[in-house]
């Protein structure tokens, strides 16, 4: 396996990967189930960008991604009183 | 079958097994196995990272794997605490 096979083959892994975990992401009915399939979604969005040779523009990623929007949401569900299906 | 190739077995072999991981995020039927499945979902492609930063031989790409294994703890110890105070009920 050379260097051109491998990145075809990454590709495909992370097409698949951003496709179903957008999806989930939009038809979860509870809350944190969709926050989880979000982190997911920016998880392998970093994993593009640091495929495609950008590590600075993953770094930001992994941290506004990770970090600060799977929390903030939290938060904002704690918060909040909304009628949430438990599964 | 030189040492790079073997390298980049391990990584796609790696990413595969983030997708069976993946699969278990779809089906989960209660919320800490999806927690748990995020969590080695991100441990799995932190490794998966360290190899890439291997192939390439470049070693600003071992940063970004350490940084996301680190806020990734964060995201799962968010998770876990929403968790514990609605189960128990202290918030």
């Amino acid at each position: 396996m050379n260097f051109g096979e491998l990145f075809w083959a990454l590709q495909i892994l992370i097409g698949i990967g951003l496709l179903v975990s957008a999806i989930a992401a939009v038809r979860f009915k509870n809350l944190i189930a969709a926050v989880i399939s979000m982190a997911v979604f920016s998880l392998i969005l970093s994993l593009e960008f640091y495929v495609l040779q950008a590590p600075d523009v993953a770094i930001a990623e992994a941290g506004v991604g990770a970090c600060l929007t799977t929390a903030m949401y939290l938060l904002a569900i704690k918060n909040t009183t909304d009628e949430e299906v438990i599964e | 079958m030189t040492a790079i190739s073997v390298f980049m077995w391990a990584l796609v072999l790696l990413l595969f097994s983030a997708m069976l991981t993946l699969i278990r995020l779809l089906l989960g039927p209660t919320i800490p196995d999806r927690a748990v499945a995020l969590d080695s979902m991100t441990t799995t492609t932190a490794g998966a990272m360290v190899i890439y930063g291997v192939i390439t031989k470049q070693a600003v790409f071992i940063d970004v794997a350490l940084v996301y294994a680190v806020l990734s703890y964060i995201a799962t110890l968010y998770i876990a605490r929403y968790l514990v105070k609605k189960k128990v009920g202290i918030a």
